[in-house]
């Protein structure tokens, strides 16, 4: 079920029993049947640790929705309520003991705090008189979740927004509490790198956890060799970028939430003779996607451009091996070809959607509009006229295109630029406030708060040389078959993956400079192990670097860190965590503020 | 071998038993111990002596005096006893002294004679005065049970956990039972009585009357009884002088003697009484090994023997077990010897036993010195756990003695030594002579790092005994913030809790830090307090915006944070108010904040929002339709679909949009309403600052190719070919891309050609590239 965690070099897996052991835990406290109300965000994330079945194995018997006044009727005599710690969801669950309590026969309520438990929460249940109603209290440490074998979120959506723009550092404290528990079952990290203003602070915390942990020894052998802090905000120029990778694309386009994707479901008719079409259906193709789909996995991370051949590729095998069926002529021979039909069934209705979802791509990424877009983008990234007032995108506001894509190429110019000339900077403003309401001037206001948008301040533009540097601006890109990262943005290396490209060679001594520039302070602190625990590494051994994104991280940026893993003499193969996994969209739409 | 056995009495036909003096008490008793109330605590435990309990003179020469003893008769405490009449003294399991009074009030004492706490047994015992008391102790503590002067019993089973049972009454009791004692079954105490020949089992409900099986005839009266350790067993003295003897039940008899004595003694004591088994094998080993060390040759032939019974393994075991009963060293030594030396001749025989019965021994030897006075049996040491038995240590304050045990028992450390420097610990910190940092300094010392040990607990101690001060330098040390600051909160450090919360991280921490400041402080010292911790004062911004705006605007204004203030207004703006004249002066007092914070760009576009909003009501007032809250943009174009062309063209004017933005607008604005009259009109009405393509595009996309046609002519040469294409010219897209010899148009008419028709453009193009590459 959740095999395809155990594949990489570090067994997530792991933490995904060790998460679901505490979740069964947990359940098996609350003796009889039991009703979870879920908050709802939650539901998501939980799927991918433990499906219905393991629930209803420890007498789940009904789910509901967080919601306000009564809760439905449940013959079940726990009631137990999932949620984040919140003070909103504190008033409604509030309300929903208490209209229960009028309601006739008492239940057991039990109260779940996901990922940690909560003194404000828990006065605000005590102010309203129901603290009592409650026999188990606990919390939830589920900070980082599992989504494939190299690849962990905390799927904190606001995470961004509360640590650049509002001072809260909540999920930083979850972050370093995420970071104890991969220790706690992978062992202490010997080597803390960091670059940015949390990157620092999340290292200072777990440096202060541990200290609080002298007592318990870490006794496992340490299976990570470097943590890599990086904060979003040392690298705000990558997201804003359109992905160029299949799975990058699937994100632009349809945006993946939790793992899945819902596609429009024409493409998906079954294809049946004489039908003439008439019977499509009508609700959204649900996917799946990860590495436990063999082909998806060798194709989502390829640049979109590279896809064709590999499917095309893959339909002649395909083929060639239903085929085979008319050269079989022994009973022995039959017999071993129905043996493998199975397994060809399944690739081939793999391929099937996966040819399906790259020609609905490839109609967005043939339109002239997503071209124009990206020839935009594309000057902006290597240089060509990021101080003035860019055409397309007046076009673009003019003809009042989503404002969320206005807004991404705003930033992209204003960073590209190191700040744009308070003239552009205004006109654009102005143009934006008359064209989509002057209630966006929130948006524009949290966007210079982000440093996303900014007046260039001394007349610098720092841009060019960082992009030099760091060789952000690759003009001889091979797309097919990719020798640097920057493949993933058809030309764009991304900054993020570059500094952990020189960290782990040469060392970011190289780049003082730089980093000087770049905001934050960079740092390296050492976790000491005791003698028997220390690594000797065999010649040729690859190092395992943790690198977690702390604001959030695109898939484009992920491929680019796997591409590096798997180069031949890389050295260094990298597990990702990061607070949320996003893409420009879903970035610039959670800084967005709509007052009614 | 008799010399070993040779102070052991028989008892009954198969039992013997011996009785030898543990200590030679040290105390200097000048009373008669009868003139004392005494009270011993099992396990080895204090002796507890009350001298004079019924003397009520105020001379303070004979008031009085409370000593305690260890076992061993050294002095632990002496107190002059000020408060009421004791009638029973006792200990709890937990070694603490309850002292019973005659008015029912109960005074706990420490082990050091340090009072510790008081309770009172109810107002019926008030009233009516103890007549008797027990200290007992069952599985969940240690009980009190009283007999008042109204003859009536009230108990308590736990005084750790007090609750109060009045139990009911005796049918017929005028005065005291001649007897009574506290049972305890199936978890429950009941209380056993005697009145004259009849006995009366008493639990919370009722009161029955019960009769041993097998009682003897002619009883008239129970004098004495008494219960085992495990309340398991009882036994019942008569006047007759006959002792009953059986289980506790009452179901069974086990034994019954006459003893011809008919005056009551003074106390009876039940024990269930050790059996040593048969030294047979044991003893023979024991023998041998003793002729070993002497080299004769009868070692051989003890040890022959053993063998061919084939109970050498057996023989070894109950050397190992016999040392462990015996209290003097010498002994234990020599039965080890003997264990060690039977060892030798068995081939596998687990080490186990006999090493923790070494281990064992050591401890117990160590505690029954003298000077620690704890006489320990082996088995009772069993059934105490070392755990208990460290916590006694403690409790006598015996501190490195525990810390050796546990580091010769290899302890883990959160077990052993951590605790036990714990309590040492907050033992430090009552010593109040002492000063704030010399003991914070050696209890950090001795402590430092180790595992285990929470800073917080000693500091919570040091409060306890009214030394904040302490506390707060002992929670320096403690690295776990989650467990400083509730402390510091409860030590009415609020602001220095602040700041440890805000070191940890932890913002849920620091919020419950900021609820309690803010009931704590007045508004203005809070908000300065804030002020100060840029951290908590973001995360208190939090909080507000969910849950108390206007405070969140008192912040701001605290703060001269222009910015935030102006946002907050053009929030209010939309949320807050209704009225179009409400949103507009919240809007003014916005722009009036961003003229403030120098955002004069905000400022103005605050401005034409309030212009705008005004506008737009006009608009509805006079045009009807829906017009509030939408864009400017959007407005142009509501007007000009509304036919307002005039109106559009004024209103674009007062907001300064920008030509090339209003052609767009309009040309979207015309093709939608299909007034493809108007739409050349305007096309006409100057050069287009937009070029004609998007003219063309947007006829195609209302599908009306006539239209398109007119305005591909009049496309500028670069977007020429791009625009024939559109209007499906591809022949004349082919010429035009031809005559500008660009290779990338080329490429894009080719594309286009599909189907028949297009075949002979598509040669025409193939023979100009021809051409273009000869050149």
């Amino acid at each position: 079920m959740a095999a395809h965690l155990s594949y990489g070099r570090v067994n997530l897996n792991v933490l995904r029993e060790a998460v679901r052991r505490e979740l069964r835990e947990f359940l098996d406290k609350c003796a009889g049947s039991k009703a979870i109300v879920w908050d709802e965000y939650l539901t998501g994330p939980f799927g991918l640790i433990a499906q219905y079945s393991l629930l209803k194995e420890h007498e789940v018997e009904k789910m509901f929705t967080l919601k306000g006044n009564r809760l439905p009727a449940a013959d079940v005599k726990n009631i137990i309520f999932f949620v984040r710690p919140r003070l909103e969801l504190m008033d409604i669950i509030a309300e929903n003991v208490l209209s229960e309590d009028r309601r006739g026969p008492t239940r057991d309520f039990h109260i779940l705090f996901v990922p940690r438990r909560s003194l404000l929460c828990e006065q605000r249940l005590k102010d309203l008189g129901v603290l009592g109603s409650f026999i188990h209290r606990e919390e939830y440490s589920l900070d980082l979740i599992p989504f494939d074998g190299d690849l962990l979120s905390m799927e904190s959506e606001g995470a961004f927004k509360e640590c650049y723009l509002e001072g809260d550092q909540t999920s930083l404290y979850h972050a370093a509490k995420g970071l104890m528990t991969l220790q706690a079952l992978y062992g202490t990290i010997p080597q803390i790198f960091g670059k940015g203003e949390c990157a620092r602070q999340v290292a200072n915390m777990m440096i202060r956890m541990k200290r609080e942990f002298t007592g318990s020894q870490n006794s496992i052998f340490p299976v990570f060799d470097n943590l890599l802090l990086l904060d979003r905000n040392v690298d705000l120029l990558t997201p804003l970028a359109t992905q160029l990778t299949y799975e990058g694309l699937i994100d632009e386009i349809y945006g993946i939430q939790n793992s899945y994707v819902k596609l429009p479901p024409e493409k998906f008719a079954p294809k049946k003779q004489g039908d003439g079409g008439k019977d499509l259906p009508t609700e959204a193709k649900k996917l799946q996607l990860n590495s436990a789909e063999e082909l998806y996995a060798e194709i989502r991370d390829k640049n979109f451009n590279a896809v064709g051949s590999v499917l095309s590729k893959k339909a002649k095998i395909i083929s060639a091996a239903f085929e085979e069926r008319h050269n079989a002529k022994t009973v022995g021979e039959i017999k071993q070809f129905v043996s493998q039909l199975p397994h060809m069934q399944a690739a081939r209705g793999s391929l099937a959607n996966r040819t399906s979802i790259a020609e609905l791509i490839k109609d967005v990424t043939t339109s002239e509009d997503f071209f124009d877009k990206l020839t935009v983008e594309q000057e902006f990234m290597s240089g060509i006229d990021t101080d003035k007032v860019n055409n397309y995108i007046e076009d673009c506001i003019a003809q009042k295109h989503s404002l969320i894509k206005v807004l991404r190429l705003v930033c992209l110019q204003s960073v590209c630029n190191s700040g744009l000339k308070q003239k552009v900077l205004d006109y654009y403003k102005r143009e934006i406030l008359q064209t989509y309401g002057y209630e966006h001037i929130l948006t524009l206001h949290n966007l210079e708060k982000a440093g996303l948008l900014k007046p260039q301040t001394g007349g610098r533009n720092n841009y060019p040389t960082i992009r030099k540097t760091l060789r952000l601006w690759m003009d001889d890109v091979n797309e097919q078959n990719p020798t640097d990262i920057s493949y993933v943005y058809s030309g764009y290396a991304p900054l993020s993956v570059r500094l952990a490209q020189l960290l782990s060679r040469p060392g970011w001594r190289s780049i003082e400079e730089v980093l000087r520039i770049l905001p934050g302070p960079h740092f390296e602190e050492r976790q000491p192990l005791p003698t028997g625990l220390q690594k000797k590494r065999q010649p040729g051994e690859n190092r395992v670097t943790l690198i977690f994104f702390l604001g959030g991280v695109t898939f484009a940026e992920i491929a680019a860190l796997r591409f590096l893993s798997q180069l031949e003499d890389g050295g260094t193969e990298y597990v990702i965590a990061t607070t949320k996994l996003m893409n420009g969209t879903s970035w610039i739409e959670a800084l967005m503020e709509k007052p009614f | 071998m008799d010399c070993y056995t040779a102070n052991w009495n028989p008892l009954g036909d198969s039992a013997f038993y011996r009785k030898y003096e543990l200590y030679s008490m040290d105390w200097d008793l000048k009373e008669e111990l009868r003139d004392c109330l005494v009270a011993a605590a099992p396990y080895g435990g204090p002796i507890a002596l009350l001298r004079n309990p019924w003397r009520k003179e105020k001379a303070a020469s004979v008031r009085p005096v409370l000593d305690i003893y260890s076992a061993s008769g050294m002095p632990l405490a002496s107190l002059l006893w000020k408060s009421g009449p004791v009638v029973s003294l006792g200990w709890s399991a937990e070694e603490e002294l309850l002292c019973v009074q005659e008015d029912g009030a109960v005074l706990v004492y420490g082990l050091h004679g340090d009072f510790r706490r008081h309770f009172s047994m109810g107002n019926e015992v008030l009233q009516n005065r103890v007549l008797d008391a027990r200290i007992f102790h069952t599985e969940f503590g240690s009980g009190v049970a009283i007999l008042t002067g109204a003859h009536r019993f009230t108990l308590s089973a736990n005084v750790g956990d007090l609750k109060l049972r009045r139990m009911p009454e005796v049918p017929g009791l005028q005065s005291a039972p001649s007897c009574w004692t506290v049972l305890c079954q199936d978890r429950v105490a009941h209380i056993l009585l005697a009145v004259g020949p009849d006995l009366y089992l008493l639990d919370h409900a009722a009161c029955s009357a019960v009769t041993p099986p097998g009682l003897a005839p002619g009883v008239s009266s129970f004098l004495q009884m008494a219960v085992s350790f495990t309340y398991r067993h009882l036994a019942l003295f008569t006047d007759t002088g006959y002792i009953w003897m059986g289980t506790a039940s009452l179901k069974e008899k086990l034994c019954e003697f006459n003893c011809n004595i008919r005056a009551p003694p003074k106390q009876m004591v039940c024990e269930e009484i050790f059996k040593i088994a048969s030294m047979a094998p044991g003893a023979l080993l024991l023998e041998a090994q003793k002729e070993y060390e002497k080299e004769s040759q009868k070692a051989d032939e003890y040890l022959r023997e053993i063998q061919e019974l084939g109970q050498l393994t057996q023989a070894v075991q109950q050397c190992i077990e016999a040392a462990g009963h015996e209290h003097q060293p010498d002994m234990q030594k020599s039965l080890l010897r003997a264990a060690s030396f039977g060892k030798c001749f068995l081939d596998r025989f687990p080490p186990d036993s006999f090493v923790h019965m070494c281990q064992d021994l050591r401890v117990l030897n160590a505690v029954r010195d003298y000077h620690i006075g704890i006489p320990l049996t082996y088995s009772q040491y069993k059934q105490l756990t070392i755990q208990v038995l460290l916590d006694r240590l403690v409790l006598r304050r015996l501190y490195p003695l525990a810390i050796q045990i546990c580091e010769y028992l290899r302890l883990p450390e959160v077990q052993g030594v951590s605790r036990i420097l714990a309590h040492w610990a907050c033992y430090k910190v009552q010593q109040k002579d002492v000063s704030d940092e010399d003991v914070a300094r050696a209890i950090n010392q001795k402590l430092g790092d180790t595992p285990g040990v929470s800073y917080s607990d000693i500091a919570a101690r040091a409060y306890g005994c009214g030394r904040t001060e302490l506390a707060i330098k002992l929670l320096e040390y403690e690295p776990r913030s989650g467990e400083q600051v509730p402390l510091l909160l409860k030590m009415k450090r609020s602001k220095l809790a602040l700041s440890k919360a805000i070191e940890s991280g932890d913002t849920d921490l620091v919020f419950t830090v900021l609820l309690h400041l803010k009931n704590e402080l007045n508004r203005g010292d809070f908000f300065m307090t804030l002020r100060n911790q840029p951290m908590a004062l973001s995360l208190y911004r939090q909080f507000c915006k969910h849950q108390e705006l206007e405070t969140l605007k008192d912040l701001y204004n605290q703060d001269d944070n222009h910015q935030e203030l102006g946002s907050f207004h053009i929030r209010a703006s939309y949320a807050a108010e209704e009225r179009i004249e409400g949103r507009v002066a919240a809007l003014q007092t916005a722009a009036d904040a961003f003229y403030k914070a120098k955002n004069e760009f905000a400022a103005k576009a605050t401005e034409d929002q309030m212009r705008l909003l005004r506008l737009q009501r006009r608009l509805e007032d006079e045009l009807g339709g829906q017009f509030l809250d939408l864009s400017l943009h959007d407005t142009v174009t509501t007007l000009i679909l509304g036919g307002h062309n005039k109106r559009a063209e004024q209103l674009a004017r007062d907001f300064r949009i920008p030509d090339k933005r209003l052609w767009w607008l309009k040309l979207t604005a015309l093709a939608d309403l299909e007034d493809w009259e108007e739409l050349e009109k305007f096309s006409k009405s100057k050069k287009s600052p937009i070029g004609y393509l998007p003219f063309v595009e947007i006829c195609m996309k209302q599908h009306n190719k006539y239209e398109a046609k007119k305005y591909a002519s009049r496309v500028g040469p670069e977007q020429k070919v791009k625009a024939l294409l559109l209007v499906g010219d591809v022949a004349q897209a082919a010429d035009v891309a031809i005559e500008h010899r660009n290779e990338a148009e080329l490429s894009l008419v080719l594309s286009h050609c599909t189907g028949a028709t297009d075949g002979a453009t598509a040669d025409k193009i193939q023979r100009a590239r021809a051409q273009a590459q000869k050149k």
